[in-house]
């Protein structure tokens, strides 16, 4: 443990660890010194110097090493000639900082106008605008006129096009760098760079293809201004018009809270649509991050069927009669149901005495609901990556491991492919014996140890044997995890619903899938039907369709393949007639004579030890290390298992 | 062909000054390797470099256009730097510079038809006391040209232009 380090800022005593910088320590008391350039999460760089403050120190005899006293006794204060941009300056005993004097003050408002010199000024069709640091620096710091010379203001590109994804407007940036800093510092993907230098400064990237990054997304939250904006919020909404609701990402088992930002929407109509998804911050998920998969999920879903074609009661009637015909049902899910479907539907199985299958191509789910936490490793810890690609399956998982590198902590990649993680790794090998063969090695003198893998049952229990601290499947899926909590018995072909009459739950792939050897299907789901139908016709099998709602339009829980379980909440009105997954099911339930919960909640504290309430509590002191638009979370950072 | 293949012994010493995993270091001596080969960076050197050294090419990029010295552009074989900084312009740099430019039928940033001199518009080279000047930036290094006038230039660019001759 470093000792606590005490300081006064602005008259207010506060104790902070060593090593900890002044506006770290300033906003722990409520105190916001004004940056651009630093950022929590990042080294400070002092570039833009916004953050000046009067620093003075104890004076100490140089002789003796005594601490100088005033005449009262109090300790003699030295303070600085100048100011001193707080960034830089770490905290030390008896330091005192004064944030809002008068030479302060001055200090940053005179940085402020600097900083307006040269800016367009063009808020009105700003995507960042409301919710831009200069906007709000601006009216705390900012004089009422510009004493430059207008004719003389810079002028730069406004529309560059760094990549597919996010947009450039060298015009808006004031060069703080936290975009180049994320990039190599967080990332270790250093494409984004300054050329040229003074006022001709611009932000650039080489990269083939451009912006070449999986996290982009992430600069045009920290990027203070909205010189980085992404193509597909470009003039989409103004902040203040959308609500913001709490949700979890369905890109991947990795389960990054989001925020869904949502708002009527003339393009469809008026209909209220997700207009963006924003990192949602949870320490130990994602911290403030989101990957560009998850950011830019497409929740439009055009060609879904909004009720059953033969409308609600005749098909809950056919499927119920249909399932309780066949001699032997069977249900089949896949990992994107929430837990509350899920366990609807393993209910009803049981109850029917039907096997509950979910199918995925990742093996070995039983063997991951015995171990902890991937969480956050460091120095003394091994990671075992086989099989898969972090980068492609699970990437904020990848950042993890590179932090976890960055920690300290010895990683060995196994794939039978180069992967972008391969530059991390202190082994890699393009095997998985010999992967299996280094990680028994490096855990043998590790202190935590995990595996992240992807592949059969047998690379599963290989990856067992080697006793892990976690063992975490990278699944397809982003609530595959949940399936095998509740004792889903996992299925990699479909080939045993050949003839028989299913229940399936899931993607439009499972169901497609399906259809091509069941008798009959009872296909859930949220998504396009269009493939199914067209199956159906050509196979003859038959099939009624319940669809139900997405996770946009669902309160529901997910667990993660860290075995987090996180609550998200409906953001947008459900689509049409259609259903609640569970509800479904119950329904479907009681037609065949078995009673089931219809409350999400309900249902939920049927199966988990736990509640909502527990899932929705927070770590309010973790806002601090936000810097950027990343949502501070308010509405629960979930349970692990 | 890369640099890499054309000079694999000096990319070997000049790698040899750095500890390996410090290596990024001689991004300098590489790139002033490529300027000496081409009088410019291509886009392929560039890529070049970064692989040697592990870098990104934007990493190589931004470092190249840092430094004014750099150019990642083709220009003529001598570059020819005036200074129109304020002291300079005081002296009477700019009108210098339009004439000379008048004289040679380019404008700033342009380069002769015959391919050999560029001129260029730069920023303090810290010799305004002995303004008009420029420096001449080639292959075989920069020199400094003092106290000149468009007639002494024009003679300059002559011997310039016969050392070139010569040297083909
Ligand atoms: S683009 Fe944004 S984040 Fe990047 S340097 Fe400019 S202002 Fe900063
Ligand atoms: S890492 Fe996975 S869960 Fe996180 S945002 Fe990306 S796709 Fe979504
Ligand atoms: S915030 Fe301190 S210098 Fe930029």
């Amino acid at each position: 443990m470093t000792k606590d380090i005490t300081l006064t800022i602005d008259g207010k005593e506060v104790s902070v660890p060593a090593g900890t910088l002044i506006p770290d320590a300033a906003k722990k008391i409520g105190i916001d010194i004004p940056v651009f350039c630093y950022h929590p999460k990042m080294e400070p760089v002092g570039m833009c110097r916004q953050c000046l403050v009067e620093i003075g120190r104890p004076a100490f005899d140089r002789t003796t090493g005594e601490a100088v006293l005033e005449e009262d006794g109090s300790p003699k204060i030295n303070w600085g000639w100048k100011l001193e941009t707080s960034c830089t300056n770490p905290v030390s005993e008896g330091m005192v900082v004064n944030t809002k004097s008068e030479k302060a003050v001055k200090g940053q408002n005179e940085m402020l106008e600097f900083q307006l010199l040269s800016h367009p000024l063009d808020c009105p069709v700003c995507d960042k605008g409301g919710e831009c640091l200069l906007q709000d620096l601006t009216l705390a710091h900012g004089g009422t006129e510009s004493r430059f010379n207008f004719d003389e203001k810079r002028h730069a590109e406004k529309k560059v096009a760094l990549s597919d994804l996010i947009w450039l407007d060298r015009e808006r940036c004031i060069q703080c760098g936290r975009c180049v800093r994320f990039q190599s510092e967080i990332v270790g993907e250093a494409v984004l760079g300054f050329e040229a230098r003074g006022s001709h400064t611009q932000i650039m990237t080489t990269s083939e293809p451009g912006f070449d990054s999986a996290f982009s997304g992430n600069t045009t939250d920290i990027c203070p201004v909205g010189a980085l904006t992404t193509a597909q919020f470009r003039f989409g909404a103004r902040p203040w018009e959308m609500e913001a609701t709490a949700s979890v990402c369905t890109e991947c088992p990795v389960g990054c809270n989001t925020v869904l930002n949502t708002r009527r929407d003339v393009k469809t109509g008026g209909k209220v649509v997700v207009k963006r998804v924003m990192p949602r911050q949870n320490e130990s998920v994602n911290e403030t991050w989101i990957c560009d998969k998850g950011r830019f999920t497409d929740f439009s879903a055009d060609s879904r069927l909004t009720a059953p074609s033969i409308g609600w009661t005749d098909a809950i009637a056919s499927a119920a009669q249909n399932l309780s015909a066949a001699d032997e049902p069977i249900f089949v899910v896949d990992g994107s149901l929430p837990n509350e479907d899920l366990f609807n539907i393993k209910s009803l199985a049981d109850e029917v005495g039907a096997k509950a299958y979910c199918y995925s191509e990742v093996g070995g789910g039983e063997l991951t609901t015995k171990s902890g936490t991937y969480g956050k490793s460091g120095a003394g810890d091994a990671i075992l990556v086989i099989g898969s690609d972090l980068y492609v399956d699970a990437p904020i998982f990848w950042l993890r491991a590179k932090q976890a590198v960055d920690r300290g902590a010895t990683l060995i990649v196994a794939t039978e492919e180069e992967t972008r993680l391969d530059n991390f790794a202190s082994t890699v090998v393009r095997d998985f014996a010999q992967g299996l063969e280094a990680a028994k090695e490096a855990f043998s003198k590790a202190e935590n140890t995990v595996i992240l893998y992807k592949g059969d049952d047998a690379l599963a229990q290989s990856c067992a044997d080697l006793n892990p601290t976690s063992l975490v499947g990278v699944w397809n899926d982003a609530n595959t995890q949940g399936a095998w909590e509740m004792g889903y018995e996992a299925i990699s072909d479909l080939d045993v619903l050949k003839g028989k009459t299913v229940y399936v739950a899931g993607k439009s792939a499972l169901v497609a899938s399906a259809l091509e050897v069941a008798k009959f299907v009872v296909a859930q789901t949220a998504e396009d039907v269009q493939i199914a139908v067209s199956i159906t016709e050509a196979s003859g099998s038959k099939c009624v369709t319940l669809p139900s709602r997405n996770i946009s339009e669902s309160l529901g829980t997910f667990t993660s393949a860290e075995r987090r379980v996180q609550l998200f909440h409906p953001a947008v009105p459900a689509e049409g007639d259609t259903l609640p997954g569970f509800v479904i099911t119950a329904q479907v339930a009681e037609k065949m004579g078995v009673t089931l919960d219809i409350e999400a909640e309900d249902i939920f504290a049927n199966f988990f030890d736990l509640s909502y309430a527990d899932l929705s509590k927070t770590n309010p002191e973790e806002k601090l290390l936000i810097g950027g638009n990343c949502y501070e979370n308010t509405q629960g950072v979930g349970v692990q298992l | 062909m890369s640099l890499a293949e054309k000079y694999p012994q000096e990319i070997e010493k000049i790698l040899a000054k750095y500890p390996p995993e410090h290596k990024r270091s001689a991004v300098m001596a590489l790139l002033y390797m490529a300027m000496r080969e081409g009088g410019y960076i291509s886009k392929a050197d560039k890529a070049d470099i970064a692989s040697m050294l592990d870098m990104t090419t934007t990493e190589v990029s931004s470092i190249v256009g840092f430094y004014s010295l750099f150019h990642d552009e083709k220009a003529g074989q001598y570059r020819l730097q005036v200074c129109t900084d304020i002291g300079c312009a005081l002296k009477g740099a700019d009108q210098y510079l339009a004439d000379l430019c008048e004289k040679l039928d380019v404008k700033p940033g342009e380069t002769t038809e015959d391919g050999l001199i560029t001129i260029e518009e730069v920023k303090c080279l810290a010799a305004c006391d002995k303004a008009p000047m420029f420096q001449v930036q080639s292959p075989e290094g920069i020199k400094y040209h003092e106290k000149m006038t468009v007639d002494t230039t024009l003679a300059l660019i002559e011997e310039l232009r016969k050392d070139a001759q010569e040297a083909k």
